[in-house]
């Protein structure tokens, strides 16, 4: 380098002249030093050395700015004790320095400065130097502290503390709770000198439930009977009713992949299928259905393909969901393959720490956390088990790599309509080339044909020989749709092959064959490797002693055992928070991703912990916590107007209202509309339509997906099932998604945002979606009743699910007449209404 | 809680009396710290953004960053210092490939420009241009996500977001970031945590009777039919707000109704050219076969900017070019020259190119050597890989030093050797103009407090006039 660019760059440091004139004094003197100086005096340090150290090393390397990697130059024990990397600075052994090897760039994960290479005489002092011992007159008694995490002194925060086992508080109000849960709710309202808000009347509380529990409205079979039901056990069969239900699981299951990065796509780039990803979806929405306990819900997630199974179902079940560890997004097309295993691995253990943990994990791959006591050691404990583990790996296709593969054992009836498909399917693949090679033969026929035509015709000078056969022209032109029509069997042929019944797969992770503890990346740089680290679990989450990690396997079990385990301060407590929220519309942590210490603190502490240990007493059954919680007096308040003295509902004198999100608006507006067609799940991406899948050979980029059409009942079942991308706006009948709040499917987020924007008023105003929803309600409604009150009752029942007053009966009825052009009950008239009324508020909105 | 103000009834008539208005509510854990805190001292020197986005990364060495090494070898190997741990394809060889055109000092400046770029070369003592660009990824989708938000995956806020964010409205009518013709990837205009009224407006400049924004005609319904309708609505909302009480969510959404019904009106307005003269609209190329979409999008840009919005980006596609970038190459410039640098000249005339900023990029470029997927074919018709080191990017206006060139790339043209600019120098610069701190432009989300350029950036004060 110039010594005109040091200057130009030295200012761009920062250090102004004077430090410039420093750095050209030491570089002069660097000159020199390469001959004879006494490298070894003190002096040479002083003068020679530390200007340097300053000039190009304490920006990032000093207690005066940073201590990036844990190493600080500003002392002699810095550089003696060293970063994450262990010491700087061997005396007399600059060849074996790290600081001399970083700054000759030798190695290309560490080199420094890292804006650019030393001038060479800057570099010749500083091993000068070190050649003659690293005398460093600074003093090397105090060694930088290491700004070590402080485990013990952190366990003090709440959510690290052994969950209790409180007893409910005193009440003034005996009468009004129903469970322990009322009695904590009450004890600090009457602290606040506030009171609960009335009841909901049964319409409101029918619809919040089925709302909260389902994502469905109320049936208006199942609100006549709700009303008819007079005994006090009509609630419980209510929530009985709901809980039992498939759709109870769809809901739950729903909520849990915003946790997951949940997509159809592989990474986000060239729309690559994620083909088998609906099938950790569809075990999702088993655990819940089968109210799996939440703690054999969390092992097999981390590690269900290394737990005991009974039989080949279960253990295809475990290894299924697994799934949860690879199916974010993964950038497969990242070329430096070593970076997309860490990066993966970053992924892998933030959201194992957002997810069951609450702690946001993710900033310590650079660093020790600066808020909570989580450390580089806890980080890269954690996701040793992890690289130990096989989740993604280069494919034979351009640059790509793929997300893990495992094939799924199956039972003997599995396997024996997996045979008789193939077989039936090997039988029209064959039909197809049959079809290809008849063509084939015409085709070569037309070929002889049009040759002699075109000789004939050559001998006429260019005259048809129509008498022989027909003119080449014609001929060209039936062989061109002969050709065509092999180019389309040739697309379907391949596509048959390509997906040929086989042997199920899913997306999962497996052990790799060499589990090894893992090495602290420097700055989180892959190519920066510090000192390695025993793999285990969260320090400060630890009740008793951490897991002992095996040497032959990656440590997955042992960590999921850990979070799975009663003692765990975390897991249970978020799981109940979770489902609080869910009910309530705002935990009682309000960060419900987030339990560390700049996450909110509870609203209810003692009622958190009641619960969670209510939790786990219980068998970690979450239905058995919904019911609890869907039965208590507070969650049948009224959603009165928000309380002056409790403006943020902390308290809850009143059911906080909640806008439906996406999901539920689209599923409630088919519903209403006698659309919605129930599904058992399976493949979201319609592949089996051969327009949909592309490039299946391709040798450069892997086979990828687009929407050239929809299955037909796709535009019908719950969206759950539609398809998910991370690319692109959500496609076809997915496209409402976009508009109202869902979750970004790369992100990892317990909480949906609630915006109100114009474009969702757009949406329900003009979209298509819409408008046929409201012209197949209207179709209902006239089939149903013979006239107009009939009809208008039952409207305002199927939509709103409550009785229609009378002046919105005669509101609606003016606005019948008045935009029907002939007859007043045309059912164009009728959509209109309808439309409205999807469109309100009151719909849109649990009260 | 985002912040509801003291007096949120009034506020909040405030914000969607706007067209573009909105309200996030609820947004449980997130905070904001005031981007008042973060404006620099004195008058910032650009007032807003247009970026240009060169989709698919433009090839530098063809373009702007010629090579004497390459050009000497064309057709023979070269050896360049690469990591060869990385996965390639279809570069074994590393075969120069010389410039496909000629290039040529232009202007007083010097700066050397393509035949193929003649209007660019026209306002080359206008433009800065940086030859040091530095990303972090080589794959289009994360390199263009990192140029948007500066992190190559995850859903982080937009820049137009953020600079919406930080700068506030300068027009209530319009919204403060607009984002022309965009890329699928939802995440490059999205405001990630940032409330939603700073996520990027997508507007599609009508070919024919399309929309510009989606759903805003009822296909079906006679407008007083739709009307009747809107008013059925708006007196069940109402009678739901006098039996259960008001609140911010259900007003909200009342308002929010009727501002989706007045925009209907509005936003055609918004995208309609008529009432240019035809010499701007030769100007930006409108109506030539080839330049007709981008000039129509870059001339609405200049409108929406100087009407206010705060970030208008427009994005111009087709730049990758895997294969035969002899063929394809001068297509996609003639596509784009003309209304880029007819931008860049209205701006000037009308004074504007002062205190706006316009940036034209890629996600990254393209490498000196060439790429032949198939492994047979001739060189002369070989394409380029991705590059994310050292590629080019060009500032006018808004403070940035005109007629300027910055950075150097080695003999190959493959790393910077001086006048490095990593992307999130660029952005911490763009902030900068627009007299924002970028360190102090934060959002508190999860926990933690986010920025566009994370913990990194350095204002590249060499550039700036």
């Amino acid at each position: 380098m110039q010594p005109a660019s040091v200057v130009e760059r030295c200012r761009t440091i920062g250090g102004g002249v004077s430090r410039w004139l420093a750095v050209a004094a030491a570089l002069l003197v660097g000159r020199l030093a390469t001959a004879t100086e006494p490298a070894a005096d003190p002096a040479f340090f002083t003068e020679r050395v530390l200007p340097i150290l300053e000039a190009r090393c304490f920006e990032c390397h000093s207690h005066g700015a940073a201590i990036e990697g844990g190493l600080a130059l500003d002392s002699a024990g810095g550089w003696r004790q060293g970063g994450d990397s262990g010491p700087a600075i061997v005396p007399g052994r600059p060849d074996e320095s790290l600081l001399v090897r970083a700054v000759r760039h030798l190695d290309p994960a560490v080199t420094m400065p890292p804006t650019g290479r030393l001038p060479d005489a800057e570099i010749a002092t500083l091993v000068a130097w070190i050649t003659a011992g690293a005398p460093d007159p600074r003093g090397g008694d105090s060694p930088a502290p290491r700004g070590a995490v402080d485990v013990a002194g952190g366990r003090a925060h709440w959510a690290f503390q052994p969950v209790a086992d409180p007893t409910p508080p005193p009440v003034a109000d005996g009468a009004w709770p129903l469970d322990d849960v009322d009695r904590f709710i009450l004890a600090r309202l009457e602290g606040a000198g506030l009171r609960p808000a009335a009841d909901a009347d049964g319409h409101a509380w029918l619809r919040r439930v089925s709302f909260d529990l389902t994502g469905l409205p109320p049936s208006p079979a199942e609100i006549a009977a709700f009303v008819a039901d007079t005994s006090p056990l009509a609630r419980a069969r209510v929530v009985d009713r709901l809980l039992a239900s498939r759709a109870f699981a769809e809901r739950q299951a729903r909520r849990w992949l915003d946790l997951t990065g949940y997509a159809d796509q592989m990474g986000t780039s060239n729309d690559v299928f994620a083909e088998h990803a609906w099938r950790y979806r569809d075990w999702v929405i088993g655990a819940f259905d089968a109210d799996l306990p939440y703690d054999s819900f969390v092992r097999a997630q981390i590690a269900g393909d290394l737990l005991p199974a009974a039989g080949p179902e279960e253990r295809a079940a475990g290894i299924t969901a697994t799934g949860f560890l690879v199916l974010g997004d993964v950038e497969i097309v990242a070329v430096d393959k070593h970076k997309l295993d860490l990066d993966l691995v970053d992924q892998q253990v933030t959201k194992v720490g957002t997810a069951f943990l609450g702690m946001t994990l993710g900033c310590v791959r650079c660093h020790d956390h600066k808020f909570d006591p989580v450390g580089l050691e806890d980080y890269y404990g954690i996701a040793g088990t992890f690289a130990s583990s096989r989740s993604v790996h280069k494919i034979p296709v351009g640059v790509w790599s793929k997300v893990n593969e495992v094939e799924l054992p199956e039972s003997d009836r599995q396997r024996a309509e997996r045979l008789l498909r193939a077989e039936e399917h090997a039988e029209r693949t064959a039909d197809l080339k049959r079809q290809r090679e008849r063509l084939d033969e015409q085709r070569r026929a037309l070929d002889g044909r049009i040759e002699k035509a075109v000789e004939r015709e050559a001998a006429r000078g260019g005259e048809p020989a129509a008498e022989e056969d027909k003119p080449s022209v014609l001929l060209k032109g039936e062989r061109d749709r002969i050709a065509s029509e092999i180019g389309r069997l040739d697309r379907d042929i391949t596509h048959a092959e390509f997906f040929a019944p086989r042997v199920p797969r899913a997306f999962a992770v497996s052990d790799a064959p060499a589990p090894a503890d893992m090495a602290i990346r420097i700055r989180g740089n892959h190519r920066a490797p510090g000192r390695v680290v025993p793999r285990g679990v969260l320090r400060v989450a630890c009740q008793g002693e951490p897991p002992t990690m095996p040497p032959d396997a990656s440590g997955r079990r042992e960590l999921a055992e850990w979070i799975a385990d009663a003692r765990n301060p975390l897991t249970a407590r978020v799981a109940v928070n979770r489902i609080w929220q869910q009910l309530f519309g705002a935990g009682i942590v309000r960060s419900v991703d987030n339990f560390g210490t700049r996450g909110e603190a509870p609203t209810h502490p003692e009622l958190l912990d009641r619960l969670s240990t209510d939790f786990v007493r219980d068998g970690w059954s979450v239905k058995r916590l919904v019911r609890r919680l869907a039965l208590s007096r507070s969650y049948a308040m009224a959603s009165a107007p928000p309380v002056a003295a409790d403006p943020a509902d902390r308290l809850l004198a009143r059911m906080p209202r909640r806008r439906l999100d996406a999901e539920a608006i689209r599923d409630a507006v088919l519903a209403v509309s006698g659309r919605l067609v129930e599904s058992r799940g399976g493949p979201a991406l319609p592949l089996e339509i051969v327009e949909n899948a592309g490039g299946l050979t391709d040798t450069v980029n892997p086979p990828s997906f687009r929407f050239a059409r929809f299955r037909r009942e796709q535009e019908f079942v719950r969206t759950l099932y539609l398809p998910i991308i991370r690319s692109a706006p959500q496609p076809g009948p997915a496209r409402l998604r976009e508009v109202f709040d869902f979750t970004p499917p790369a992100t990892f987020a317990g909480t949906r945002s609630q915006t109100v924007v114009p474009t969702q008023a757009l949406f329900l105003l003009n979209d298509p979606f819409m408008k046929a929803r409201a012209a197949d309600l209207a179709r209902l409604v006239l089939e149903a009743r013979p006239d107009r009150d009939g009809r208008l009752a039952a409207l305002w029942i199927r939509v709103l699910g409550r009785p229609i007053t009378a002046e919105e009966a005669a509101d609606a009825g003016a606005l019948l007449d008045s935009v029907s052009a002939g007859s007043a009950d045309e059912p164009a008239a009728w959509a209109e209404l309808c439309h409205a009324l999807l469109a309100s508020n009151e719909f849109l909105i649990t009260l | 809680m985002p912040p509801l103000s003291p007096s949120p009834r009034r506020d909040f008539l405030r914000t969607t009396s706007c067209g573009f208005g909105a309200l996030a509510l609820h947004q449980l854990a997130a905070a904001a710290t005031d981007p008042a805190a973060a404006r620099l001292p004195g008058e910032p020197r650009a007032t807003r953004v247009i970026f240009l986005f060169m989709q698919g990364g433009p090839s530098q060495p063809d373009l702007f960053d010629p090579k004497e090494l390459i050009r000497r070898r064309h057709g023979a190997p070269v050896t360049p210092p690469v990591d060869t741990t990385v996965e390639t394809i279809g570069i074994d060889r590393y075969l120069a490939l010389a410039p496909i055109a000629p290039l040529a000092p232009r202007g007083q400046s010097g700066i050397v420009i393509s035949d193929l770029l003649p209007w660019t070369a026209r306002i080359a003592d206008d433009i800065c241009l940086l030859r040091g660009m530095v990303a972090d990824n080589n794959q289009h989708a994360p390199a263009t996500l990192q140029f948007h938000t500066g992190s190559t995956t995850d859903v982080r806020p937009s820049m137009g977001s953020w600079i919406s964010y930080g700068l506030g409205t300068e027009n209530a009518d319009l919204p403060g970031f607009v984002t022309i013709h965009p890329d699928n990837d939802v995440r490059t205009y999205g405001a990630g945590f940032l409330p939603a009224r700073h996520q990027g407006l997508r507007l599609v400049v009508p070919a024919g009777a399309a929309p510009p924004i989606d759903n805003l005609v009822d296909p079906a319904a006679r407008p007083e039919v739709q009307r009747a309708r809107i008013d059925m609505v708006q007196r069940q909302n109402r009678r739901l707000l006098a039996a259960v009480g008001g609140d911010d969510l259900m007003e909200g959404m009342i308002e929010s109704m009727e501002t989706a019904f007045r925009m209907q009106t509005t936003a055609p307005g918004f995208v309609d050219l008529s009432g240019e003269s035809k010499a701007t609209l030769e100007a930006y190329g409108i109506g030539g076969r080839e330049t007709d979409r981008n000039g129509r999008a870059c001339l609405l840009a200049r409108r929406l900017s100087e009407a206010g919005v705060r970030f208008v980006q427009v994005t111009m596609g087709g730049w990758d070019h895997h294969g035969n970038i002899r063929g394809a190459l001068p297509a996609s410039c003639r596509g784009s020259d003309q209304p880029a640098a007819a931008l860049v000249l209205d701006l000037k005339a009308r004074g504007l190119l002062d205190d706006t900023l316009v940036v034209w990029s890629g996600e990254f470029g393209r490498t000196p050597w060439s790429q032949d997927l198939s492994g047979t074919a001739p060189i002369d018709q070989h394409g380029r890989e991705h590059q994310p080191e050292g590629f080019c990017t060009w500032l006018a206006g808004g403070g940035v030093r005109a007629g300027f060139c910055f950075g150097e790339t080695d003999d190959f043209g493959w790393k910077p050797v001086a006048g490095r600019v990593h992307l999130h120098d660029l952005h911490a610069t763009i902030l900068h103009q627009l007299g924002i701190d970028h360190t102090r432009l934060t959002w508190r989300h999860a926990g933690r407090d986010f920025r566009l350029t994370d913990v990194h950036g350095r204002i590249v004060r060499e550039i700036l006039a």
